[in-house]
């Protein structure tokens, strides 16, 4: 039986297949179509199905990441949604944090509401800080209200009531009249999406998912009718933001959870892979077409966050920490009117691309430099499936930039790619000084098209002392997809101080989540020695407002003194310090559910092959101004064998990616055929 | 194999008069990195809220002249705030009398060029071969710092003396040893001695954090490298700014804002700010402003510089770096003895809502030097501050609950004011009305804009903020700072109207209903009893006949106007034309 990961982005469409039997895996990418995404991934399949002449029955298992809710909320085409709420709160979704984006640029404006106000309606209801109902929700001018939405055209409600994460029982009732008088209706209740105090990320959370979910309804409908009309029987799943598989049951109702989809598989895959050659901490380094996302992964796991923005929206959900700097190989280089050279953070992305790629894009780019200097190659690119043409990409930059700065072009091509290694170290500096981390005991995973390219510039200048690039490092994160379980993440509000009585209310609400797990995990039909589950509390100490994310070994029966010993280690590894004495306060408890898949293993390269059969011609590539041009070999990747060392000058070339080694540089294949390039410390 | 060459931002690079735009690219990256670096050393390992939470602090870099080289910053009121302590000790220590491991300590307006007490500085000297190279600086608002109430800011305060402990520029740590009585008698001076002094040693550890990264790059560059690559960053700064100055129409053009009071129920205090443009100099004259105010609402000169160069960022170039390059185009003149430049000892703590109005003059005053598109019609330009106290509910002790909010911002060329957000020198988040609920005895009726507060216009203000509070509990206290209430007003520009000024409301909406002053003290609530605050919206932009019907419509749909209202300022042809479109 087979396995497939498939990562929908922008421009191409990403696959890889794996063969359960004996390891194998291959990979595969198709243009994307965005107009609907599941064209591709099903144009996708079907090559790959003839390409290895497989039968679709004999696809056991499909695991996808999408952008199409993130997509849907960046370009505004989500639903035309309603919201109920408490009386004398609708603006909470406009007033946010009364903060404005930017310090300075006035001209940075706040968003569009998500819902405008005409169809922000409240209703007389109050529920306190204790949960208790001080003024019931009645159910006449419900009905009116819902009604007055239905008349309005709407096709998906909000619902967020104050303190629904306390007592969601008036949310409750309006679902339940929501579902009565206007069946035709998306609905999306806060106390289900995210059941956690703080009412604006609450509320922007629920807006969020009730927005995108009508069109991600029909999206999951088109996707499911194109799999089975190839004939595959599996049930296919969605990678969420925190890097675990959900059901299309499960995405339905919360779609909002997948607006990281991608980006998180391929997190969760190189912490996989770094575990399995023993590189458990690792700053991921996944370079696109218009920017870079960096993330930590320490000691084997991916550092998560709860709180990020999809084009200036907050969303709250437990998500891969991921941070995006405006870096990719499209971006524009440009001199400015006091004569610097700045790169970034405007892209000419994948529409109209790089000069080079001779879709219209005339601006130079990083990419541009790169093929200017023959670190990418000059004629081709992707197996030869997207021609480049070099003249362009030189024009471009002594155009735009080696003339005006009195340059020689292989100085200004140079020069656009140490600023953006530049932007790019600073980026990884500042992602790991503020968790408090030291790079010194991380290595650097490259991956994206472009991450190879850079990483080994970048690693030295952060004096990271190692580079790992997988296989195929353009589609890791469709194999990202492959590396992972069944998971999904429940989390209710306590508010309380940490003492015998407030731990007993947490310990009810974890059995609580817990039977609600259980019952979720028969829907996915996960067999019982292939469940887990984790359990967190997020505290703080009395009078703070952020909290730490504290793991306890079982929910149910965990010990406080243990709990509290726990906290103080990780609020020292977090901020350097504990406080002894201080009160501590529980804000959340979570819990997540997982059932074990069957992963992709990762199989060993055979080894022995020679260096010079995997030869395959050369090139002269410049190596910066002290090295100049150099006569180059190049490297087919598929073909190097575990085992073997590489000394440069070399260049490694595989379908979606480019390793350039300089003079003096070594890589060598590890045994499952990682590039490893190690960056002597002595270097920064 | 050695790659230096290659890795070094100056190195092999290529150079064109003197000026090399790839390696101060990079370097400046570099620079970015070491006060990242600080701050994130700063916010993460500090207790208090101010600073780990609404991260109320800044961090720098200076040359060893005292010239600002690079700044980290949250908070648009810290821009060359560091400065001033920087050249408080450069004017008193001579080099030579700097140690290895010395740190200086500062917070006073009058003795060390501060901006109120709450904010103390560190700075750190760089060594590099026995000779100092470069400072690090840091600056944390801390939450007391002693004086006659808690938090040390009242706006009743009649001299500084009332307002906590000053601190000229004095060495807390000497050649590497912390001077622990110091900090003992710093701490005991303020009513949570434990964090305050917490909260200085990592002030001080952020330092030695910034010591060692700036170490760092000058073992990897060489000292040459680097002073040439400063010489760079801050040439490029002053260049660019100089186009920016360039582009302005010469001569003079002046605007006033107003304070209701002087904080002590006085005349209203006019903020007069006169840009003069010459060559590629800025000036920025502020003679005509009002004379100093008798309680805590006076601005130290160095406060005033933060406004000015934040104003000048804002209004010409979002993405200027904070360096030396920017002051050194701009001249500023404050006369002593005005409310922009207080005599010894006057209070200075509730300087910040006079700091929104001496930016809200300069942008005022920049209407006529700017084209069009890049004006901003007035927006709140207060930062009004509620703070109820009382008992806690369910243990034992008392609370402070201090909020500050935002308003509408002004209308722009091409679009409609912000609705509530923070303008100009602060940008603080509110509490969650769940949060405000579950820790105090109070409870919140409502969280809304305010309709008709943005001032009509082709682009029409943003909306001020209504926050109802209500008291749950007896012997609840409530106190606020806000102004713009009866006579400062946003200011429509190019024929937009004025936005609406903010109120202060006891018990709205009931018979009891009573409209107070801007600024009370210590109003005493029974259960039950609510405060309501409307702040104020923000001007309108371009005459309100130029108002699209389907923008008219869409506000009437949306509430944000009332008919009433709209048909005052667009007329009710247009207003019915609006409607039936």
């Amino acid at each position: 039986m087979y396995r497939i990961g498939i990562d929908v982005g922008g421009t191409f469409t990403d696959f890889t297949l794996l063969d359960e039997h004996d390891g194998q895996v291959v990979f595969h990418k198709v243009a994307s179509t965005p107009a609907d995404p599941s064209e591709a991934i099903a144009s996708g399949i079907a090559e790959l199905l003839r390409l290895h002449q497989l039968a679709p029955a004999q696809i056991a298992h499909i695991g996808h990441g999408t952008t199409v809710a993130t997509n849907l909320v960046i370009e505004r085409k989500g639903a035309f949604t309603g919201l109920l709420t408490t009386r004398g709160f609708r603006d909470v979704l406009e007033i946010g944090r009364q903060v404005r984006p930017h310090l300075y640029d006035y001209g940075h404006g706040k968003p569009p509401p998500l819902i405008a106000r005409e169809h922000r309606i409240e209703v007389d209801e109050r529920i306190d800080a204790r949960g208790e109902v001080l003024h019931p929700l009645q159910d006449g001018a419900l009905a009116r209200a819902v009604l007055e939405l239905k008349e309005a055209g709407v096709e998906s409600v909000a619902i967020c009531f104050l303190h629904a994460y306390r007592n969601p029982l008036h949310e409750q009732r309006a679902r339940a009249a929501i579902e009565r008088l206007f069946p035709q209706a998306y609905i999306s209740v806060s106390s289900e999406v995210l059941p956690e105090f703080r009412e604006f990320e609450r509320l922007s959370t629920t807006a969020l998912n009730a927005v995108v979910g009508p069109r991600m309804q029909t999206y999951l409908d088109r996707f499911l009718d194109r799999v089975r009309a190839l004939g595959i029987a599996a049930e296919p799943f969605t990678i969420h933001s925190n890097g675990g598989l959900m059901s299309v049951r499960a995405v339905r109702a919360f779609p909002v959870r997948t607006c990281l989809s991608g980006p998180a598989a391929g997190v969760v895959g190189a912490a996989a892979i770094g575990r399995a050659v023993d590189f458990p901490s690792l700053v991921t380094f996944d370079v696109g077409g218009t920017s870079t996302d960096v993330s930590l992964v320490v000691a084997g796991a991916p550092l998560f966050s709860s709180l990020r923005s999809i084009a200036d929206y907050p969303v709250k959900t437990p998500m891969v920490d991921i941070h995006v700097i405006g870096a990719g190989g499209g971006s524009i280089a440009a001199i400015d009117d006091a004569g610097a050279l700045k790169v970034g953070p405007r892209s000419a992305g994948a529409d109209p691309g790089p000069a080079a790629y001779a879709r219209g894009g005339t601006q130079a780019t990083i990419t541009d430099a790169q093929i200017v200097l023959h670190r990418l190659n000059p004629v081709a690119l992707l197996d030869g499936r997207l021609a480049v043409d070099e003249e362009r990409a030189r024009r471009a930059l002594h155009d735009q930039v080696a003339a005006p700065l009195g340059l020689s072009l292989e100085e200004a091509a140079e020069g656009v790619i140490r600023i953006a290694n530049a932007n790019m170290g600073r980026a990884i500096r500042a992602v790991s000084t503020e968790r408090g981390y030291d790079l010194s005991a991380f290595a650097l995973f490259a991956y994206g098209g472009a991450g190879p390219l850079h990483a080994i510039d970048v690693a030295a200048e952060c004096a990271i002392p190692a580079v790992i690039v997988p296989q195929e490092p353009g589609t890791m994160c469709a194999r990202g997809m492959l590396l992972t379980d069944v998971s999904f993440d429940f989390v209710r509000s306590l508010i309380a101080i940490a003492e015998p009585a407030s731990w007993v209310l947490a310990a009810e609400l974890f059995a609580a989540m817990h039977a609600q797990a259980l019952a979720w995990l028969e829907r996915e039909r996960v067999r019982e020695s292939d469940r887990a589950f984790k359990y967190h509390i997020d505290a703080r100490y009395e009078g703070q407002n952020f909290e730490v994310i504290v793991p306890l070994a079982d929910g149910r029966a965990a010990d406080l003194d243990r709990f509290l010993a726990d906290f103080a280690l990780v609020h020292e590894r977090e901020y350097g310090y504990a406080l002894q004495g201080k009160p501590v306060e529980i804000v959340n408890c979570r819990l997540q559910a997982l059932g074990a898949v069957p992963k992709a293993p990762l199989t060993e390269l055979s080894s022995g092959g020679s260096l010079a059969s995997a030869r395959h011609g050369q090139r002269r590539i410049y190596f910066g101004q002290r090295m100049g041009w150099v006569d180059t070999p190049v490297y087919l990747r598929p073909r190097l064998a575990a085992g073997t060392r590489i000394a440069g000058p070399a260049v490694i070339e595989e379908m979606s990616s480019t390793v350039a080694l300089a003079p003096g540089r070594r890589a060598d294949i590890d045994r499952i055929g990682n590039i490893i390039v190690q960056v002597a410390s002595a270097e920064r | 194999m050695n790659t230096d060459e290659r890795e070094s931002p100056r190195g092999a690079g290529p150079r064109r008069g003197g000026f090399d735009p790839i390696a101060m690219e990079v370097f400046s990256n570099r620079l970015m990195s070491i006060t990242e670096d600080m701050n994130n050393t700063l916010v993460r390992s500090s207790f208090s809220t101010n600073i780990k939470e609404r991260r109320d602090c800044s961090v720098a870099l200076f040359d060893r002249r005292g010239r600002l080289v690079a700044q980290g910053t949250q908070i648009p009121l810290h821009l060359g705030s560091l400065d001033g302590g920087m050249q408080a000790l450069i004017a008193r220590i001579p080099v030579e009398a700097i140690a290895e491991g010395d740190a200086f300590i500062c917070n006073d307006p009058y003795l060390a060029n501060g901006t109120h007490l709450p904010d103390i500085t560190v700075i750190t000297p760089v060594f590099c071969n026995g000779r100092v190279e470069f400072f690090a600086a840091n600056i944390g608002h801390h939450a007391d710092v002693g004086g006659a109430v808690p938090g040390s800011i009242a706006g009743g305060a009649r001299s500084i003396f009332e307002e906590g402990i000053r601190l000229p520029l004095t060495r807390i740590c000497k050649a590497g040893r912390l001077d622990t009585e110091l900090l003992e008698l710093i701490g005991v001076n303020t009513r949570d001695p434990e964090e305050r002094k917490l909260d200085l040693r990592v002030q001080i550890a952020t330092n030695a954090c910034g010591v060692k990264e700036t170490h760092e790059l000058i073992r990897q560059m060489g000292i040459d490298a680097v002073h040439a690559a400063v010489e760079d960053v801050i040439e490029y700064t002053r260049r660019r700014m100089r186009n920016r100055i360039a582009r302005l129409q010469p001569g003079e053009y002046a605007f006033t804002e107003y304070l209701d009071d002087d904080g002590m129920g006085g005349e209203p205090v006019p903020i007069h700010a006169r840009v003069r443009i010459e060559n590629d100099q800025l000036e920025i004259d502020f003679t005509g402003s009002g004379a100093q105010a008798r309680g805590a609402m006076n601005v130290p000169l160095n406060a005033v510089r933060a406004c000015v160069y934040y104003s000048i960022k804002a209004l010409l170039d979002p993405e200027l770096w904070p360096n030396a390059g920017l002051f050194e185009a701009v001249r500023i003149h404050a006369p002593l003895g005005t409310i922009v430049n207080p005599k010894p000892p006057a209070a200075v703590g509730a300087r910040s809502i006079t700091c929104q109005k001496v930016c809200g003059a300069i942008f005022g005053a920049f209407r006529e030097l700017l084209p069009p598109q890049q004006v901003m019609a007035s927006g709140n330009d207060v930062v009004p501050a509620i703070v109820f106290s009382g008992e806690l509910a369910r243990r034992q002790g008392d609370y402070v609950y201090l909020e500050t909010l935002g308003g509408g911002s002004g209308a722009r060329y091409d679009a409609d004011g912000m609705d509530a957000v923070h303008v100009h020198v602060t940008n603080t988040s509110n509490l969650p009305v769940e949060a405000l609920e579950n820790e105090y005895p109070l409870r919140v009726d409502e969280y809304a804009l305010v309709e008709d507060s943005g001032g009509a216009g082709r682009h029409r203000g943003g909306l001020g903020i209504a926050r109802q509070i209500r008291a749950l509990v007896p012997n609840t206290i409530f106190s606020v700072r806000s102004d713009s209430h009866t006579v400062g007003v946003a200011t429509g520009v190019f024929g937009g109207r004025d936005g609406r000024r903010a109120r202060l409301i006891q018990n709205y909406g009931t018979a009891q209903a009573k409209t107070l002053f801007s600024k009370v003290a210590r109003v005493e609530l029974a259960p039950g009893d609510s405060m309501r605050i409307e702040t104020p919206g923000g001007a309108g932009f371009g005459p309100p006949a130029e108002r699209g019907l389907e923008a008219i419509a869409r506000d009437l749909r949306d509430g944000r106007i009332s008919r009433e209202a709209a048909e005052a300022d667009y007329g009710s042809e247009r207003v019915s034309a609006a409607l039936a479109s």
